[in-house]
């Protein structure tokens, strides 16, 4: 009896999954847990075992298609077995594309994958029976994409013939209304269509000499480039600098490493102090430990500290929750293990998701300071750096060379402004620099 | 006090029109004329001289019309009824504006407008208010700063309308359009005219080999080109010649045709941007003053009748509907309707490399056309010329001298404004045989392709 793979649950705020690559084709033997597939959350990349075991009769879906959680992608059972597909896919396009109004006013949940990001079927299809070239469309739908309506505008939009032939020429696009006689679209008129940002059109063959390695974009990498380009595009970031006293900081590792192995202390980082210190910190600066969502701004109480972390699949930022209450070992035992979870792959969506607030630590490759990247939809980044020597001048005029810690803070200047952020970033530093007396606290 | 949706002052082509339209769309529309309806084009412009050269044609074509079979004894040209024709066309073209502005129910007022602020215009002793503003009031003859320009003899295109008499001889002073009418309409009738000119060729927006044709074929007319007007004296002109000679030409009359001033004195209190050209206005016509628009000559943009007529259009529907019309200046079509006429519409190559546009041109002659061989002969001579844009073939230009160029010119208009290609003309029926023909002649010479 042939049995249907779902595509799993993944936490309770992912609503769909895109399949990045199948592992198995038809025909291929699979046992209960033979990877299917890796699919990608908004978050992550998943891999989806499979629930059955016999040969893979049929795969539902192609790679790049988003599928609903729960909903069968595979089908397993008896080689020869007759299949009855009732494939979702094509009434979940139908469902996508139905209703133009809906799809401009409000995106659906359900966004579309990153290769149709462009155009919609209907419009392609449209299109493609007028014989309009899709790039010489004026996209209007969420995201740049060219959707129907496009296509209708540029059916009936009386083009001059000098226009038209500058738009088929050239891949220009023709705005809904000219400035020649009767609104008629000039050669002049014309603009270089509209690219979405997160798909961009980029030149199609290097031009450097010497082998080249092409490199599908998909997985954790697309899920990255997507992210960051949405914060680079959806947020004002301003980043401050500045350099913390790190005598303290220096001298509690130092002893933590020299200490006895039973308190479990020796492996209590540098990182793993400045997550504490701005665990501790973000409480009294609750505009920092925020969302912003354009209309309204989420403030926590808790802190759920994201933590930038490379691994070979792709940076992943795994969430210290509650971190406001946790010791400083708690802190640091719950660092390694989640750094060991995202290293090995086996991180869940749960656990990647939910931060408050991001640190980024790179002082180990000896940055002393950086930009940041807001880890959207927060409010602020921590940027930490490397370890410097600065000189101080005591009041008798010695001067003597203190160690800095860098700390780099990118903030979103839509939710906070700049005098905010360097207050909250010299109580950062202030704590730092007495952390031996915060750990009392 | 009275108050309008629209004010408008001058009833030019412009201003009329501005009413006219304001009017059909239901608005309470006020029309102040300080003159005579109709303004310059009406009364001292576009159709009197129209009238006066219609007749002096036909009295040259049947003095010249003995090589087709036409021959008239005892022939003359009787300017007093040639006057009273030209008087008759322009009170019935007046009074028919009168009755225009009645039926899109305009109220007209006769008096000096005086602009209170951007909503209050008085005339006389009564003050009428307005949401919109339409400033209309044309232009004016400039008459330059020259010793003896003041003297009894030199006259401006509005009085030499109403001469008595044909002069012996007449130097015209400024080789634009309206010194070339003349001086073609007062050699037609038998004056000895002599056109003083500051630049090296007349007719600036004429293409540069037709300016030269049409001096050649204006036959009675003396051309001075690059000649400096120093003295105005009771017998003549005074000038400097292009080898820097001081020369002296009798003249019975000057004409002074060297240009026109916008029109903007009174206009103070509405506190208008006004640069040297005219009144400053965006392509909406819209002034600084945000519910004041400029139309017509004084704004400066273009000096012609149907430019102010479409000016008062964009303005209308900017008021009063949508504020997606904008004003165009690119297929402005114009025309001199001396003997012979030249017309043209859009770019010369001149303007093009000026521009630093790459184009394509041929000229045609006409005498290979038709209907203009039957008509005019071998020997006359006609151009028509199409430039075209070097990689796009969009057709940017087309230029006409010879019989009813300025009645084909709307065509080049349409061309240009439609933005067709040379391959598009082609494709257009032209009627056989006419003068139009030779558009689509110089559009294959251009590009033999089918």
């Amino acid at each position: 009896m042939a049995q249907q793979v779902v595509m799993p649950k993944q936490g309770n705020s992912v609503e769909s999954c895109i399949i990045v690559e199948w592992n198995v084709k038809v025909g291929d033997k699979v046992a209960i847990g033979d990877v299917l597939c890796s699919a990608e959350t908004d978050k992550s990349t998943i891999d989806v075992e499979s629930t059955a075991e016999g040969s893979v009769l049929a795969l539902l879906y192609k790679e790049g298609d988003e599928v609903p959680v729960m909903v069968p992608i595979a089908v397993v059972g008896e080689p020869g077995e007759k299949v009855e597909v009732a494939s979702a896919a094509p009434a979940e396009q139908e469902k996508e594309v139905g209703n133009l109004e809906e799809m401009v006013v409000a995106p659906l949940s359900v966004t579309p994958s990153q290769e149709s990001t462009g155009s919609s079927p209907r419009a392609r299809a449209l299109a493609s029976s007028l014989g309009i070239p899709l790039s010489s469309l004026y996209a209007t739908g969420p995201k740049g994409r060219v959707i129907e309506r496009d296509v209708l505008n540029a059916a009936s939009q009386p083009l001059t013939p000098a226009a038209r032939e500058a738009a088929l020429k050239q891949g220009l696009a023709a705005p809904v209304a000219g400035s020649g006689i009767g609104g008629r679209v000039l050669a002049s008129d014309l603009v270089s269509p509209v690219v979405a940002p997160a798909a961009p059109s980029l030149p199609s063959s290097p031009t450097a000499e010497g082998p080249v390695t092409e490199i599908p974009v998909k997985g954790v990498r697309k899920v990255t480039a997507r992210r960051m380009m949405a914060s680079i595009h959806g947020t004002c970031q301003l980043t401050l600098h500045a350099f913390a006293d790190a005598r303290a900081l220096k001298s509690l590792r130092a002893g933590f490493k020299a200490s006895k192995s039973e308190l479990g202390l020796t492996d209590v980082t540098l990182n793993d102090l400045v997550l504490f210190a701005v665990s501790r910190t973000l409480v009294d600066f609750p505009a920092f430990n925020a969302h912003f969502l354009g209309d309204k701004m989420l403030r926590f109480s808790s802190v759920h500290l994201g933590m930038a972390t490379d691994t070979e699949r792709g940076l992943l930022v795994p969430v210290i929750r509650n971190s406001q209450n946790m010791s400083l070992k708690a802190i640091s035992l719950e660092v390694k293990r989640l750094v060991a979870k995202c290293k090995e792959g086996s991180a869940t969506p749960e656990e990647l998701s939910g931060s408050t607030f991001t640190v980024s630590n790179v002082g180990s490759f000896g940055i002393e300071a950086f930009t940041p990247v807001l880890n959207v939809p927060e409010v602020a980044i921590l940027g930490v750096g490397t370890i410097v020597l600065k000189p101080n001048e005591a009041k008798d005029g010695t001067v003597s060379f203190i160690p800095h810690i860098g700390l780099s803070l990118t903030m979103d200047h839509q939710a906070v402004d700049g005098a905010d952020a360097a207050r909250f970033l010299k109580a950062l530093m202030d704590n730092i620099a007495s952390i031996d007396l915060l750990l009392a606290l | 006090m009275e108050t309008y949706d629209l004010i408008v002052v001058g009833s030019g082509p412009g201003g009329y029109v501005a009413a006219e339209r304001a009017g059909s769309l239901g608005k309470r529309v006020l029309l102040i004329e300080k003159g005579y309806l109709g303004g310059v084009c009406t009364n001292w412009g576009c159709i009197p001289t129209k009238s006066l050269l219609h007749s002096a044609k036909q009295y040259r074509h049947t003095l010249e019309g003995e090589q087709y079979g036409l021959e008239a004894k005892g022939l003359s040209y009787n300017l007093t009824k040639a006057m009273a024709w030209k008087q008759d066309t322009v009170e019935t073209l007046r009074s028919g504006i009168g009755f225009l502005m009645k039926s899109n129910k305009v109220e007209t007022l006769f008096g000096e407008a005086q602009f209170i602020d951007p909503h209050h215009v008085k005339v006389g002793d009564t003050v009428y208010a307005t949401d919109f503003l339409i400033v209309a009031t044309g232009s004016s003859p400039f008459v330059p700063p020259i010793e003896g320009s003041k003297l009894a003899h030199v006259l401006t295109s509005d009085e030499i309308l109403s001469v008595e008499k044909i002069p012996e001889t007449l130097a015209i002073i400024g080789g634009g359009v309206i010194g070339v009418e003349f001086a073609s309409y007062f050699s037609m009738v038998g004056t000895k005219v002599t056109v003083i000119e500051m630049m090296d060729e007349i007719l600036p927006m004429m293409d540069g080999e037709f300016a030269k044709l049409m001096r050649r074929e204006m036959k009675g007319v003396d051309f001075k080109l690059g000649c400096k007007v120093e003295e105005i004296t009771p017998e003549g002109v005074v000038y400097t010649d292009a080898k820097g000679v001081r020369q002296t030409i009798a003249s019975e009359l000057v004409l002074m045709s060297v240009g026109r001033r916008p029109n903007v004195a009174g206009l103070e209190n509405l506190k208008l941007e006004i640069a040297r050209t005219g009144i400053a206005v965006n392509d909406r016509l819209q002034t600084n003053i945000a519910n004041v628009y400029a139309i017509g000559d004084v704004n400066g943009k273009s000096l012609l009748a149907h430019s102010a007529s479409r000016m008062a259009e964009v303005a209308i529907s900017n008021i009063f509907g949508t504020t997606r019309q904008r004003m165009r200046y690119n297929a402005i079509p114009w025309a001199v309707y001396s003997l012979p006429e030249g017309a043209g519409c859009g770019l010369t190559e001149t303007e093009a490399a000026k521009r630093g546009i790459a184009v394509k041109s041929q000229t045609v002659q006409m005498r290979s056309n038709g209907r203009f061989l039957a008509e005019q002969g071998k020997r006359a001579g006609g151009l028509v010329k199409v430039i075209a844009d070097a990689t796009t073939n969009v057709i940017l230009g087309v230029h006409l001298l010879g019989p009813y160029s300025s009645e084909m010119i709307w065509g080049a208009a349409a061309l240009i404004e439609a933005e067709l290609r040379i391959q598009d003309v082609k494709e257009i029926v032209f009627p056989h045989p006419s003068v139009s023909e030779l558009i689509k002649d110089a559009c294959f010479a251009l590009d033999h392709t089918l």
